[in-house]
């Protein structure tokens, strides 16, 4: 057996629960009763995996490390998550959007991951890859509605891609052991390229490198996001729930 | 989840064998006999508005319904807990959009059955309308919420229209895992440390009464319990039903080491049954026409989702019409061809 | 584009679909519920967010509720009932003799 580094790991299992956390707070107020059941489906899917990734961490760290330990009990300079997750949801066509950027780096990551060398992380990522292809196909459906759709939902897809188009090169650069990186990006390009295409919208500006501003902009967003979600656990440290 | 007999509408008083025809007869003797009423089948129309009122009215309490614990799942205390909650929350949008569906078979389209909600025009259940304050609420809902709405929705699997019955066998396959979930967390919370158990009572000590008016007003003073029987929307009565409920309930705070903040509350052998303390039927009555904890706050969430979600409805419809019509034109240039 | 100025003419609520789920290989679809999406297409995307949570299906139907064609209530005793008098199609209409055991 060989195991991911746990670097990677919390890379993977934190991008998870932030961007599901981001997800998970549409629930009840999704644009359309039908609609805001699926989109949950997509947080439960994604912090699902969070789960199973910081139970593997947890496992292997051992000393009485557990996934909530890892998810209520760490600070946001601990969290390892893309900073594309953290950033506040904004309307539908930026929250479809992120989780097009996301799902679309997702799938190569769980294939490769799935048929890599740590077998217990691949048991995971084969069924996060059929989720993350669920997920992928109902962005892009969403995002090609948008542009292809009418003139404001089009104005609110184009505003979501130049708002969220800086934090795409961090993404891109993340490294994760084991993994493809340059082939990962190869693959997000591409699959991105054909979805703008038949949205009718103009090519996805990645840029060179992310800016620092939003670095730090991200980091005050997962900040608040923390406070919110570690709030009551943090009361109760010696709680069992 | 959630059906409260609450009686708003004064058109359907009068009791449905007033103005008898033959059809009605005939009708009546078909839901005697317990037979299923299908969409394309003759109804009085009392009983194609009476329906329409209890199913959207329904709807809308599962819908409204998802606010108050919705709230908490950015912030339930474990990653286990969050996840169950979210799957719940979910399912109670789910049994909506059955219900809503239900209700679409008699004739009213969604945007008709939202629309009177955010008018004011329908109602949903005044549980709702109560603050969610601290994290024991969310279990405490759950087991006592849910508990009750499964004790008023198990008998409407039978009621006699077929749709409502078959989304209510459905809702009810759901409910009993969202009953389970909050007795669990309440569970956990009897079993944890004082703060957690004190968290516990707090919030039952909050939920008890508004749960027990969520059967809705007593049969001697219920327009409908009459006119819904003989039509075969509602089977057991208000009383019966909030009876059955106290009694397995007060088992279960025993069991929890709680106490129901009942000071009447005692085991009457003659009847076998508990009895309990008087309802505050004018806190019921307030919470019902508008002025509870959160009345507003729940219809502001609802109606700005709604409105947010305009635009976005609006661009899937554009689309799907533009590739219907590039669809009609492929297919005109290959038969031109 | 001017889609935004014409809104009043695009449809505001999404056209109703029938939902059929095949539940397990081997068995028929069956009619499960409705819902509202703006095409087929993500009609059946939604299907199986909203009917298959607990892994219900393995395949899914839908059809606009529009299409359905539904046989008229009021002639349900003239169709229906003459075949209550064919009870010769029915197995159990015949006896067999015990001794040919089962058939
Ligand atoms: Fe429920
Ligand atoms: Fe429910």
């Amino acid at each position: 057996m060989s195991a991911l580094p746990s670097q990677s790991l919390l890379l993977i299992a934190d991008t998870c629960l932030v961007w599901g956390h981001r997800l998970s707070e549409w629930c009840g107020h999704g644009p359309q009763l039908e609609e805001d059941i699926a989109l949950t489906n997509t947080a439960l899917d994604v912090i699902g995996q969070a789960r199973s990734l910081y139970q593997l961490y947890a496992l292997r760290a051992g000393n009485g490390l557990t996934e909530d330990k890892l998810a209520y009990f760490r600070g946001a300079d601990a969290f390892q998550n893309v900073a594309i997750a953290a950033v506040e949801n904004g309307d539908y066509a930026q929250t479809v959007l992120r989780s097009l950027i996301l799902s679309a780096w997702f799938v190569p990551l769980w294939r490769e991951l799935a048929i890599g060398r740590d077998p217990e992380l691949a048991a995971i990522a084969v069924e996060a890859e059929k989720a993350a292809r669920v997920q992928r196909r109902h962005a892009s459906d969403w995002t090609i509605r948008f542009g292809d759709g009418t003139a404001e939902s089009r104005r609110r897809i184009e505003h979501a891609i130049s708002t969220l188009a800086p934090w795409v090169p961090a993404l891109l650069a993340a490294e994760i052991d084991g993994t493809d990186r340059a082939r990962r990006e190869n693959e997000w390009r591409s699959f991105i390229a054909e979805v703008m295409a038949e949205a009718t919208l103009d090519a996805f500006p990645v840029g060179s490198s992310s800016d620092h501003a939003f670095e730090a902009n991200a980091k005050q967003a997962l900040s608040a996001l923390l406070h919110e979600m570690q709030s009551l656990a943090r009361e109760h440290p010696e709680a069992v729930w | 989840m959630y059906t409260q007999a609450i009686d708003t509408d004064p058109t359907s008083r009068n009791s449905p064998t007033s103005h008898a025809s033959v059809a009605e007869d005939v009708f009546l003797a078909r839901i005697a006999q317990d037979e299923k009423i299908e969409p394309q089948d003759w109804m009085p129309e009392a009983y194609r508005k009476t329906l329409v009122r209890q199913i959207s009215q329904h709807a809308h309490s599962e819908v409204v319904g998802m606010l108050p614990e919705g709230g908490w799942i950015t912030r339930a205390p474990s990653l286990r807990r969050k996840e169950i909650l979210l799957a719940k929350v979910q399912d109670e949008g789910g049994h909506g959009l059955y219900l809503y569906s239900a209700a679409e078979t008699l004739g009213v389209s969604r945007e008709q059955l939202i629309d009177a909600l955010h008018s004011g025009k329908a109602k949903y259940s005044s549980i709702f309308n109560y603050e969610t304050k601290t994290w024991a609420d969310i279990g405490t809902i759950g087991w006592l919420v849910d508990g009750a709405a499964i004790m008023n929705q198990v008998p409407l699997c039978r009621c006699s229209y077929g749709p409502y019955a078959r989304a209510m066998i459905r809702i009810c396959k759901e409910e009993s895992f969202h009953q389970r979930q909050g007795f669990d967390i309440v569970r956990a919370l009897c079993e944890g440390t004082p703060e957690q158990k004190a968290m516990a009572q707090e919030s039952l000590n909050r939920w008890w009464w508004p749960t027990l008016m969520m059967f809705g007003p007593h049969d001697s003073d219920s327009t409908h319990t009459g006119q819904a029987s003989a039509y075969g929307i509602k089977r057991i009565s208000n009383d019966d039903l909030r009876q059955k409920f106290v009694d397995v309930t007060v088992a279960q705070a025993e069991f929890l080491g709680l106490s129901i903040p009942d000071p009447a509350l005692r085991w009457n052998a003659e009847r076998g049954h508990y009895d309990f303390g008087k309802i505050d039927w004018d806190e019921f009555w307030r919470v019902v026409n508008g002025q509870g904890p959160c009345n507003e706050a729940r219809m502001h969430d609802r109606i700005s989702a709604f409105e947010e979600g305009r635009w976005v409805r609006d661009a899937a419809s554009a689309h799907a019409a533009k590739r219907a019509a590039r669809a009609v034109a492929r297919a005109g240039a290959l038969e031109a061809a | 584009m001017s889609d935004s100025s014409s809104k009043s003419l695009a449809p505001t609520d999404w056209p109703l679909f029938e939902v059929f789920i095949r539940s397990k290989q081997g068995l028929d679809h069956k009619h499960v519920g409705s819902l509202h999406a703006s095409d087929a297409e993500h009609a059946i995307a939604l299907a199986r967010d909203v009917y298959t949570r607990r892994q219900e299906g393995v395949s899914i139907w839908v059809v606009p509720s529009k299409a359905i064609t539904a046989s008229n209530p009021a002639l349900k005793n003239e169709n229906f009932d003459p075949m209550a008098s064919k009870i010769y199609r029915h197995p159990t209409f015949y006896d067999i003799p015990e001794e040919i055991g089962h058939m």
